[in-house]
């Protein structure tokens, strides 16, 4: 026959047993912050960023602004909208990169800016420039200007693409537009009077990767260099003047409402469902609980409460005196001085004492009540044993 | 009527119906109106669950602690079928396993459900009613009714004592004269001659039958039969009272149970009767095969009353039932008070024509409070229990002294302790 020892055990886990089961993880963990904290440190010290004309990466612009500055253009980055508005003027050249960033209201009003602007992939031109629409587009490759736009007709061929432009004539207003793609012009340049706004469907031109391309540096030259100053806008998506702020719920697709108020009818439906009882309730008369030792309890409380020790020790001494009598061989109705005697007969103890344990007066205090029960015990103990 | 899972899920997928192809009010109305005549489709084409006919079948009483089957049988009259759910109802204390079924009944059939029950508690309990969920074709709304299909399941004192029967049984053989060792004494009987042989009493010869015969002839006896017993159970204040995890009633029926068997057995003949203010229930002249299951089939429905018992009402109601001497066993109980100034005063009429044993449940939380020690708190307890203790010590003595016998013993002692008493009130002839 074979046994199974099996000793009562805790499956509480332990530290050691916890340390163990988190340490695999918390290892990750931590390799995985070191990894981040050691990759930021070392990218730390070059920036990186789309067209931005500090970047040197492949996607960013500072060959641009670099050979512009070579050039005797003075180029200010400027990523705050208040900024633009307070520095750009006529006699300025605005290049606006990540038109998308900027709110309607704001797009208004840097197309009322009193300078040349340069607007890099714009999706929704007439924001800028009423009468311009965008018109789908292409793969962005090599393309030829065709047009007579000075600086395309010197840059020659250039990459060009992504989005296409349509242009609606309007009065005193003198359009060009270079590098067809699929019938439309990629590069658009709308002239008012002495002021003139470009789109530029395609950033491609202006990254330090493709920058030295066919003839993309002087196609970039020719639109950014026509002043003395460049103001380099890069927009940042927070930088939203008061009250042009949209609330998310107006984002919210309209459709998204209409459905909402169906799932409402649906959850009333579903409720419905859920709430409909399958037969009633069946109710039952339960019997009353009563604990047969109430009173015994009740009348203990209200023995602690009186703090009755006269009534407590003397219920005590008389129990104690109806088991000792039948054990002594006693009638019931013995007398005090029968039953001392035989108490003391049998328990060698001094019949003084015998009398004060059965016979005495009321303990005086909770503890000498607790001992007078310890001490009929006692008593009674050594009455039983022969 | 009653909507299935399905309306709701219905719903939500309209809601992308709304949100995508049709965002208005028009959307919405439309796709809550689909879904609504989906429901009233349903509803209108679901089978009628007021034609069903039911029935049942099965077990009508169970020992408490154990389980029971009632087959319900449902019969589809419709031309549909019905098919949804099916939800058997029974109090909570009935203990019905499983209530709710699945049910496919297809048109003109028949098919059984079956409820298992393990009741908690002893007593009549009644089946409440059946309530049938029947789905449309589509699923997304239901036709639901319920139907009274009365059934009774009596669930029955559990008799857990019978465990002590066997050894009862065999100091009863004892004293019957079926084992080897034969006595004779006051209260018993002449059962037979037979030829002496050596190591007979020969006080017990018969010297008229010696005188007739050509060997020495002695008597031979057997312990008195057909005496009457009478159980009384107080159905009253006292016998609410919980001892554990049963009431005082209970525990007093096991007794009464256990005590009726082994009467039954010795060729005794015993009857019931329950009593608070009235009579509650009575078993009079059940044969000895029919007496268990008539005792237990009147004490399950028992419950005790709230009420003072009426212990001259029930004097009297005992002395009315048995004019020969009997054996009366009173199992009530033993608390100062109700004793002193209700059953004392009308005990010396009992007394002067039956034997009566007092049974009473003792409580031993009682024994456990007057062994506590340690702390004044608990020696105060100790000092109540004792004084309870002394009380009914006390009451036992007046009876006692009254030519009662008295049976304190605590729930789990007290058949054996009673049917002790029996056999020696009936060793000594004194029944």
């Amino acid at each position: 026959m074979t046994t199974v020892e099996q000793l009562p055990r805790s499956l509480a886990p332990s530290a050691g047993q916890l340390w163990r089961a988190a340490r695999g993880p918390l290892a990750v963990a931590v390799a995985v912050l070191v990894a981040g904290i050691a990759l930021a440190a070392v990218a730390g010290g070059t920036r990186s960023g789309l067209l931005d004309p500090r970047a040197v990466d492949p996607a960013g612009s500072r060959a641009v602004a670099q050979v512009l500055r070579d050039q005797g253009v003075q180029v200010t980055l400027v990523t705050r909208y208040d900024q633009l508005r307070a520095l750009a003027g006529p006699g300025d050249t605005v290049l606006v990169t990540f038109p998308e960033r900027l709110a309607p209201p704001q797009a208004d009003a840097v197309g009322a800016i009193r300078a040349d602007l340069v607007v890099v992939g714009a999706g929704e031109p007439e924001l800028f420039s009423s009468g311009v629409k965008a018109v789908g587009g292409g793969q962005p490759g090599e393309r030829s200007p065709a047009c007579e736009l000075p600086a395309a007709v010197r840059a020659g061929s250039a990459d060009a693409g992504n989005i296409a432009y349509e242009t609606t004539a309007a009065a005193g207003a003198t359009v060009d537009g270079c590098y067809a793609v699929g019938g439309a012009p990629a590069l658009v340049q709308v002239r008012t009077g002495a002021r003139s706004i470009t789109f530029l469907g395609y950033a491609g031109p202006l990254t330090n990767e493709r920058f030295d391309d066919l003839g993309n540096a002087s196609l970039v030259l020719g639109l950014l260099g026509q002043h003395s100053r460049l103001l380099w806008y890069l927009p940042t998506i927070g930088d939203v003047p008061a009250g042009a702020e949209k609330s998310f719920y107006s984002l919210v697709p309209a459709g998204v409402w209409w459905a909402l108020g169906e799932v409402t009818i649906a959850a009333l439906l579903l409720m419905l469902w859920r709430a409909r009882r399958l037969g009633p309730v069946v109710a039952e008369p339960l019997p009353v609980i009563v604990r047969a030792a109430e009173t015994v309890e009740g009348r203990a409380r209200l023995y602690r409460r009186a703090r009755a020790r006269g009534h407590a020790g003397e219920a005590l001494r008389a129990g104690a005196r109806s088991r000792v009598r039948p054990a002594l061989g006693l009638p019931r109705g013995a007398a005090l001085p029968t039953v001392v005697e035989a108490v003391t007969v049998r328990t060698g103890r001094s019949p003084v004492e015998v009398a004060a344990l059965l016979y005495g007066a009321a303990p005086g205090d909770d503890a000498s009540l607790v001992r007078l029960a310890d001490q009929l015990d006692i008593l009674e103990r050594e009455i039983r044993r022969p | 009527m009653a909507l299935t899972g399905r309306a709701g899920l219905l719903a939500l997928a309209g809601a992308v119906v709304v949100g995508v192809l049709l965002p208005s009010w028009w959307g919405i109305l439309l796709v809550s109106g689909l879904v609504l005549a989906a429901v009233a489709v349903d509803v209108a084409l679901a089978p009628s669950v007021r034609t069903l006919r039911l029935s049942r079948s099965g077990d009508t009483a169970v020992r408490l602690g154990e389980t029971v089957a009632v087959t319900l049988r449902v019969q589809n009259n419709g031309v549909r079928a019905v098919r949804g759910e099916l939800r058997d109802a029974w109090p909570p204390s009935a203990g019905a396993v499983t209530q709710r079924h699945r049910v496919l009944i297809p048109p003109g059939e028949r098919r059984a459900v079956l409820t298992t029950l393990q009741p908690t508690r002893r007593g009549d309990r009644f089946a409440h009613r059946v309530t049938v969920r029947a789905v449309g074709p589509l699923g997304v709304a239901a036709r639901q009714g319920s139907h009274e299909v009365p059934w009774r399941v009596r669930v029955l004192p559990p008799f857990t004592s019978r465990k002590h029967l066997p050894s009862k049984l065999a100091r009863l053989r004892q004293l019957d004269g079926r084992t080897a060792v034969m006595i004779r004494g006051q209260g018993t009987e002449f059962d037979s001659l037979r030829e002496y042989v050596v190591g007979d009493d020969v006080r017990s010869i018969d010297w008229r039958a010696t005188a007739r015969t050509a060997d020495v002839m002695v008597r031979t006896w057997r312990p008195e039969r057909d005496r009457r017993i009478l159980l009384v159970l107080d159905t009253g204040r006292t016998a609410a009272g919980r001892v554990g995890d049963a009431p005082r009633l209970d525990s007093a029926m096991d007794a009464a149970l256990l005590l009726a068997a082994l009467a039954s057995r010795a060729g005794d003949r015993v009857d019931l009767l329950a009593y608070d203010r009235r009579v509650r229930a009575r078993v009079e002249g059940a044969s000895p095969q029919e007496l268990l299951p008539a005792l237990v089939q009147a004490m399950a429905p028992l419950e005790p009353a709230l009420v003072e018992p009426d212990y001259a009402g029930m004097v009297a109601a005992i002395r009315a039932r048995s004019s020969r001497r009997s054996l009366v066993v009173l199992l009530t109980g033993l608390d100062a008070a109700p004793v002193q100034e209700g059953l004392l005063p009308v005990l010396p009429l009992l007394v002067r024509r039956h034997q009566v044993i007092l049974a009473s449940v003792a409580d031993p939380r009682v024994e456990a409070m007057a062994a506590a020690r340690g702390d004044a708190e608990a020696v105060y307890d100790a000092a109540a229990a004792e004084r309870a203790r002394t009380d009914r010590a006390r009451i036992g003595e007046l009876l006692t002294r009254r030519g009662i016998e008295v049976v304190d013993a605590a729930p789990e002692q007290l058949p054996p302790r009673l049917a002790d008493r029996y056999l020696a009130l009936k060793a000594a002839g004194r029944l």
